[in-house]
């Protein structure tokens, strides 16, 4: 291997740069945009504190050009960056969503929403209702309806206009059973429903006891046609102790027909209508017919929609039963500790709370060792690669 | 610093930055760009050159800086074109078409080694043997001890002294050591 010195390296690269054509226009270009783009700040005042020292790789970078591209790899590591700083928010809404999580968060709730879902909270107004609390001992008798006639007794007379009555039932009941049993008698009620040709639209049951003594409740909510409110009512109260009963009946017959009568009425122009535009002949007349028939099929359908919900209101009734098990026995107070007791069971507690807090200061400061050693990896890394850049 | 102050420097340092560029990029059109941004930036800080000792390695340093740039962040994403190729804009000089050519062989020979020489080891290289830098101002271009160039150059020299082509040349008597073919 022949020494390669100095003077031969040297003119080697002198004739490799002198093979470069040097651009004719090309210290011209640089003159044009520097003054083109110097815009009065000839005395260097911008970043004017450039000195054999102070000349860094970022305050050169820091100031792009004009017209200087965004490369690749600056969307890249921008790329990472974002990356990055979305695993560590993540991780921050995770930890901190943790923080957050209430301690007493045990009660297994199970929601099932089913068919249709009626608001039964809703009061109508000017509809008969009666209310009734074993508990309490009073009764509020309504003109309409009695405890020995229950809703479903009165439904469908028939008015003076030969009108059949339409009435919307609804109804709740507190419902006490037996300890163990809420979830057979919650069966039960979905049973009942189906077997009245009903459906239930709503089931909410909490199994376990809750911390403060409360006792294991759901509730039902079902969808019953309006013929057998009063048999699914009887038949749930058998089911356990009613507590509270408590049921609402809305007559709407008057404005079923009101709505059925509007319809008629707008169909009825709406032929007027069809038979005019059939002998009209000139293009204004077509479409000042064809515009008031569009304003009549509009309305037209805008009332039968109302009517079909007022239809489905009256055809289902909706019972809202609400089951719970008795709440455990009152124990009775424990008799006052001794001293040595008291000592001992305040020793126990304050190991067991000093377990909890070191338990629970240990997800936070988990959390910040991950996320800085997420940031450390991603520094180390992004220092890596700028090393390696810059070499 | 007026538009005379920029015409002189650019007639003094364009030549020399813009064949610096070209070793080190490989590229023309890359290093006509580099060499462009590189002077902007030069014109832009030129309120600080009063503090600057010797204008040359500064300048050299924004040029490498430049070069930098294009090398880390747009040449190894780039789609490379048919005529913009890494010898392309090649040409020996000479009158007659054999020197011509020899001339033009040479420049190959070189650029394909300093090519295949990373670009830690290409940069000082570069301004070493072509911008005829020392080892202080390099160390000052690119941001480096006088140690690390010393010993980048060492490597540089060796790697090159490992590529046949370079040995063929220099076992050729056609170059003299002055550089004249």
């Amino acid at each position: 291997m022949p020494a390669l010195t100095d003077d031969f390296l040297g003119a080697l690269f002198v004739e490799a740069g002198a093979a470069f054509e040097v651009p004719a226009s090309g210290a011209s270009d640089i003159v044009d945009r520097a003054l083109g783009t110097d815009n009065g700040s000839s005395d260097g005042s911008d970043d004017g504190s450039l000195d054999e020292g102070a000349v860094t790789p970022a305050a050169e970078t820091d100031e792009p050009p004009p017209g200087r591209r965004t490369g690749p790899g600056t969307l890249r590591s921008h790329r990472l960056l974002a990356v990055a700083a979305g695993l560590i928010v993540l991780a921050g809404i995770a930890g901190v969503g943790l923080a957050l999580r209430p301690a007493t968060g045990s009660h297994p709730t199970a929601s099932v929403a089913a068919g249709p879902q009626r608001s039964t909270s809703t009061p109508k107004a000017g509809g008969p209702s009666r209310s009734f609390s074993p508990t309490q001992g009073t009764t509020q008798p309504q003109p309409k309806q009695s405890l020995s006639a229950p809703p479903s007794a009165a439904p469908q007379s028939t008015s003076p206009a030969g009108q059949s009555t339409k009435i919307a039932q609804t109804g709740s009941l507190d419902l006490q059973v037996p300890k163990g049993t809420l979830t057979s008698t919650i069966t039960a009620l979905t049973t009942l429903a189906t077997r009245a040709q009903g459906f239930v639209a709503n089931t909410q049951t909490r199994a376990h006891p809750g911390e403060r003594g409360t006792s294991p409740q759901g509730s039902v909510t079902l969808e019953v046609p309006e013929a057998s409110f009063g048999a699914v009512l009887h038949d749930a109260q058998v089911l356990g102790k009613s507590l509270n009963l408590t049921t609402k009946a809305t007559d709407v017959t008057g404005k079923y027909v009101d709505l059925q009568s509007r319809i008629t009425s707008l169909q009825a122009s709406r032929q007027q209508y069809l038979a005019i535009l059939a002998k009209a002949t000139s293009i204004s007349d077509i479409l000042a017919v064809q515009a008031q028939l569009d304003t009549l099929q509009s309305q037209i359908e805008q009332l039968q929609g109302q009517l079909a919900v007022l239809t489905n209101e009256t055809t289902y009734s909706t019972l809202t039963v609400t089951v719970h098990e008795p709440p455990p026995a009152h124990r009775p107070a424990p008799r006052a500790p001794s001293g040595i007791d008291r000592a001992w069971h305040d020793s126990v507690r304050g190991f067991f709370d000093g377990v909890d807090g070191v338990v629970g200061a240990a997800g936070p400061v988990l959390f910040v060792v991950l996320s800085l050693g997420v940031v450390a990896l991603v520094g180390r890394l992004l220092w890596r690669r700028w090393q390696r850049h810059n070499l | 610093m007026v538009e005379q102050d920029l015409e002189a420097w650019l007639e003094q340092g364009y030549v020399p930055s813009f064949r610096t560029a070209c070793l080190i990029l490989g590229n023309r059109a890359d290093a006509e760009e580099a060499v462009q941004e590189a002077f902007l930036r030069a014109w832009r800080f030129r309120a600080s050159l009063a503090s600057v000792s010797s204008i040359q390695p500064w300048l050299y340093r924004v040029v490498v800086n430049a070069c930098y740039s294009k090398l880390r962040q747009e040449i190894p994403h780039r789609d490379h074109r048919a005529d913009d190729g890494p010898l392309a804009h090649i040409a020996g000089r000479g009158s007659d078409p054999d020197t011509m050519a020899q001339h033009g062989q040479v420049a190959e020979t070189v650029l394909h080694a300093l090519q295949q020489l990373p670009v830690s080891l290409r940069v000082p290289v570069v301004l070493r043997y072509y911008a005829d830098l020392s080892e202080r101002d390099i160390a000052l271009a690119i941001g480096r001890r006088p140690g690390t160039v010393k010993s980048r150059l060492h490597e540089a020299r060796r790697r090159l002294g490992e590529d046949p082509s370079i040995a063929a040349l220099a076992d050729e008597p056609t170059l003299d050591q002055t550089g004249e073919a």
